[in-house]
């Protein structure tokens, strides 16, 4: 016993004793032990305390999903308020897919299921019994709007998968462009708790149609939603296709257009599905709206004047430049453009060039519309006087080597005035101007009044095509001499001059307004200023002489039909000028500029008509002064409150 | 004592249990169970209505000679007047019908009129429906229009044996497809979340911008026949208020629907001839 005892405490000792020992290898383990244990805390610790934003918001953009819808457009309205461009709706039935993951969890174990209950060896893989149930299930939902549609649609497949994949917080369209009768189906039959819903989506449009097209623009379907100040900008983030501008006045407002988007944010579970309520909503807000200059009951009537053929009338307001008309044709009816145009309107509009906004991208010579700028040269610079006869019209003129032509037919002016030459539109008598005033000096007024430059106006791809020539361009471009018969061509607006409606119009405006230049717009600003630029330099006796000859177009000259009774606007005096400018080798163009009432100008007017057969005549004053003065007709009859209401807008619905 | 107290609980437990056991039954077992109850408690429904009934009879009973002369007298000059409107609305549809063919357009679903009487009314917060004393024996489909003397009514939505279960329109799970009257784009009508005992109301989407109405200028709405469901032109109620939705397209608003709705004695099913 004692023996066991003592056997006992010796070895109970001697593990005390190797304890105490302190083995080196054993302390350096635990230091071990420490710092890995240490390490472990410090890395929790910063994970935890010093990481915690990182991973809050990892979390959150793994939770969290964002929908943006955007807000409606604006309306575009004319001068006097009247709707131009404003939303209409589509009806569409949607699908919430959001809503059916329930079901396709039963129908993926139902297909499943049958698949092994065939003993079918070869049972599809799990994302393929996916895809199968979505199809299944979608198709079915499908088949009830079949039914009671009396249709027969069917699922586009790789959409569903498309639309599963990348946006299944949004519902799923079955069916778009619903009709009145549809949709009362579908309202009165559809199940209110069903994941089917009937939808309005706003959608473009165009009360009047194919007017002012070309100005208005029209917008196209996008999912570049801007989400302004709404958050979760770091979120995954859905949209509800919007719209933006893709021409005139509708791109190039399109940020003024455009609403406010609203939205919400979502928590959802790991398969992508929404669980309600939203952690953030707010509503879409509607775009600003924009009063623009034009008025309506004129364009009417300037696209009624220009009828089929192809060209372009401008009208200005020539104290504030606000453009009252900007008719071009051909044109196309924009609301073929809502939503999206098909390809047969793209081919039809291709074949007829109707893209093309002759009114500011036409760039055609001006014809003898020139003439009155060569005067204005002319009489600045001293070449020409009021009063001086300074050459004899006998229907030729002989410049360089060449004769050129007075466009007079047969007959010729004999000596004339500077008012008889702009009246009568004597070419002779500018050839001889230009001469005197040299091709130069006419360059330098011309682009005094802006002729070389882009007018500026709002809207998008305005070109820059005109073409001022004088010698040194003539050098420069086409690297060649400059003989005189160009200076004769330049006088009469021949030759390489090149100028679009827009600018004659702008130009008309000016020499009404006796200045150089008028800043065409294209919005409307009731009080706004009237435009002051550098005035034109003429003495009192010039522009007397000048506005006389211009006059004298209208009630003597070769637009003279304006004075015909039928076409006379009683009380109102037209200062004009036609034009006829050749085309070599292509179908000439008649011009028409004018502004009136002569002593107190209020508006002015271009206007270019492209003849329909190459090399025929085509005379500003028979085709293009009749456009001119139905709008001024109609301007006038407004003002004094005589006008009838022109044309109801018409009653467009999808 | 804990133990006194675990019997004490020994109800809620049975509750807890019994609870469960429902959540467990299968779903084919409980529709069973309900629409058996439902045809069990059919003969007492109809029972009470018709001891209601008969009580209403002897009330009558008690009115004197000279005012059941004076409502007799009311009644036949009614009648008078209603046996003229029948002979102007048969004049009327001969013409509708010489357009239609005209026209070569679809006719209307033509309609087979089955009365019956109310038996019982549920009005909550949860629904607003009433049973109705006649159901499969007289061919009653589920979905057929319910109307009465006011307009629309609603729609059967379950068929029992004697009885059937008609969804008010006051009730948020109707919704139809409506118009203004004179106009012809339809606007989307559903009940709206109604007070047992307050006045009945739905509410309106997708009206049009140009349709303005307000409580002192209230618009009639009526139905649309377009939905295939609701013959044209029966009352749903009346437009008391308009805002503009948030989109910008369309309106919203409130409609306030016949407070008779509340207290409906008699219906008419429209059974369709021809149900699609």
């Amino acid at each position: 016993m004692v023996t066991n005892d003592t056997h006992l405490a010796e070895s109970s000792g001697g593990l005390v004793e190797s304890h105490k020992g302190y083995n080196p290898r054993i302390v350096f383990f635990y230091y071990v032990l420490a710092a890995l244990l240490l390490t472990l805390v410090g890395g929790l610790g910063y994970q935890q305390l010093s990481k915690v934003g990182h991973y809050s918001d990892a979390e959150r953009q793994q939770n969290q999903r964002r929908i943006l819808v955007p807000g409606p457009r604006g309306n575009i309205y004319d001068r006097n308020r009247n709707l131009l461009v404003g939303n209409n709706h589509r009806f569409s039935v949607l699908l919430h897919l959001d809503e059916l993951k329930a079901q396709l969890h039963r129908e993926h174990i139902r297909i499943r299921n049958n698949y092994r209950a065939t003993g079918d060896k070869d049972v599809p893989s799990y994302s393929q019994l996916e895809q199968i149930s979505r199809v299944t299930l979608v198709q079915r939902y499908f088949d009830q709007v079949n039914a009671i549609l009396r249709r027969s649609g069917q699922i586009d497949a790789r959409a569903l998968r498309r639309h599963f994949d990348r946006q299944l917080l949004l519902p799923f369209t079955l069916l778009d462009g619903l009709g009145d009768e549809d949709t009362a189906r579908l309202l009165e039959r559809l199940p209110v708790t069903s994941p089917l819903q009937v939808y309005a989506a706003p959608t473009r449009s165009y009360p009047y149609a194919s007017a002012a097209a070309h100005t208005l623009g029209y917008v196209r379907p996008d999912d570049e939603v801007e989400a302004g100040d709404f958050p979760g900008a770091d979120l995954t983030t859905f949209k509800v296709k919007g719209t933006s501008g893709r021409d005139g006045l509708e791109k190039w407002f399109d940020a003024v257009l455009q609403g406010e988007a609203g939205g919400r944010i979502y928590r959802v579970d790991p398969a992508g599905f929404k669980i309600n309520p939203p952690l953030e909503s707010r509503l879409p807000k509607r775009g600003k709206e924009l009063v623009t200059s034009l008025d309506i009951d004129l364009q009417l009537v300037a696209e009624e004047g220009l009828g089929e053929q192809k060209g372009t009338a401008v009208a200005i307001d020539v104290a504030t430049g606000e453009v009252l008309v900007m008719a071009s044709k051909p044109d196309y009816n924009l609301n073929e453009f809502s939503p999206r145009a098909t390809t047969a309107v793209v081919a039809k509009m291709n074949e007829t060039g109707a893209w093309n906004n002759l009114a500011v991208n036409g760039f055609y010579p001006p014809g003898s519309t020139f003439k009155i700028l060569t005067t204005i040269a002319a009489l600045r610079r001293g070449a020409i006087t009021p009063d001086d006869a300074i050459v004899r019209c006998d229907g030729y003129m002989k410049v360089g080597n060449r004769l050129y032509p007075c466009d007079v037919g047969h007959g010729h002016h004999g000596d004339i005035l500077l008012r008889d030459a702009i009246a009568l539109s004597c070419d002779i008598y500018y050839y001889e101007a230009g001469l005197r005033t040299k091709p130069e000096e006419i360059a330098a007024e011309a682009r005094r009044f802006h002729f070389d430059q882009r007018m500026g106006i709002e809207l998008p791809g305005e070109q820059g095509r005109m073409t001022i020539p004088d010698p040194a361009w003539k050098l420069r471009e086409r690297d060649a001499r400059w003989f005189p018969g160009d200076t004769a061509n330049m006088s009469i607006g021949q030759g390489d001059v090149s100028v679009s409606p827009l600018q004659m119009a702008c130009f008309t405006a000016s020499v009404a307004r006796g200045e150089v230049f008028t800043k065409p717009t294209l919005l409307h600003r009731p009080g706004a200023a009237p435009q002051r630029y550098e005035s034109i330099g003429l003495t009192t006796a010039q522009r007397a002489a000048l506005l006389e000859g211009m006059e004298g177009t209208t009630t003597r000259g070769t637009a003279r039909t304006l004075n015909a009774p039928a076409l006379r606007i009683p009380g109102v005096r037209i200062a004009g000028k036609t034009g006829t400018a050749q085309v070599p080798g292509r179908k000439n163009i008649a011009w028409f500029i004018c502004f009136a009432p002569v002593e107190r100008p209020e508006i002015a007017i271009a206007v270019a008509v492209e003849g329909d057969t190459a090399g025929e005549d085509y005379y500003g004053g028979t085709y293009a002064a009749p456009i001119a003065n139905a709008i001024l007709t109609r301007y006038f009859a407004k003002k004094n409150n005589t006008a009838r209401p022109l044309m109801p807008p018409l009653k467009t619905r999808p | 004592m804990p133990f006194r107290r675990l019997d004490q609980s020994n109800p809620f437990l049975t509750l807890g249990v019994v609870v469960v056991g429902w959540l467990l039954v299968p779903i084919a077992v409980k529709t069973f169970t309900r629409a058996t109850f439902f045809e069990l408690t059919a003969p007492m429904t109809v029972a009470a209505s018709y001891a209601r009934d008969l009580k209403e009879y002897w009330t009558l009973r008690l009115h004197s000679n000279s005012e059941l002369i004076a409502a007799g007298r009311d009644l036949a000059r009614l009648n008078a007047s209603y046996e003229f409107s029948v002979q102007q609305n048969t004049e009327l549809q001969s013409e509708i019908a010489r357009l239609d063919s005209l026209l070569r357009l679809p006719s209307f679903t033509d309609y087979r009129y089955e009365h019956a009487r109310v038996a019982r009314r549920d009005f909550s917060g949860w629904w607003q429906r009433i049973v109705i004393r006649k159901g499969r024996n007289f061919g009653l489909p589920a979905g057929a229009p319910v109307i009465f003397s006011g307009g629309v009514v609603g729609r059967v939505t379950e068929i029992h044996a004697l009885t059937a279960v008609v969804e008010l329109i006051s009730s948020p799970e109707v919704r139809l497809a409506g118009v203004v009257e004179g106009d012809s784009r339809p606007i989307s009508f559903q009940g709206g979340v109604n007070p047992t005992f307050g006045p009945p109301g739905g509410v309106v989407e997708f009206v049009p911008l140009d349709i303005i109405a307000s409580r002192n200028n209230p618009k009639r709405l009526v139905t649309s026949g377009l939905g295939g469901v609701f013959p044209p032109g029966l009352t749903l109620g009346l437009i008391t208020r308009l805002e503009l939705g948030a989109d910008g397209l369309f309106q919203s608003g409130e409609v306030k629907l016949d407070e008779r709705l509340g207290s409906l004695t008699e219906v008419t099913v429209l059974v369709p001839l021809s149900p699609e």
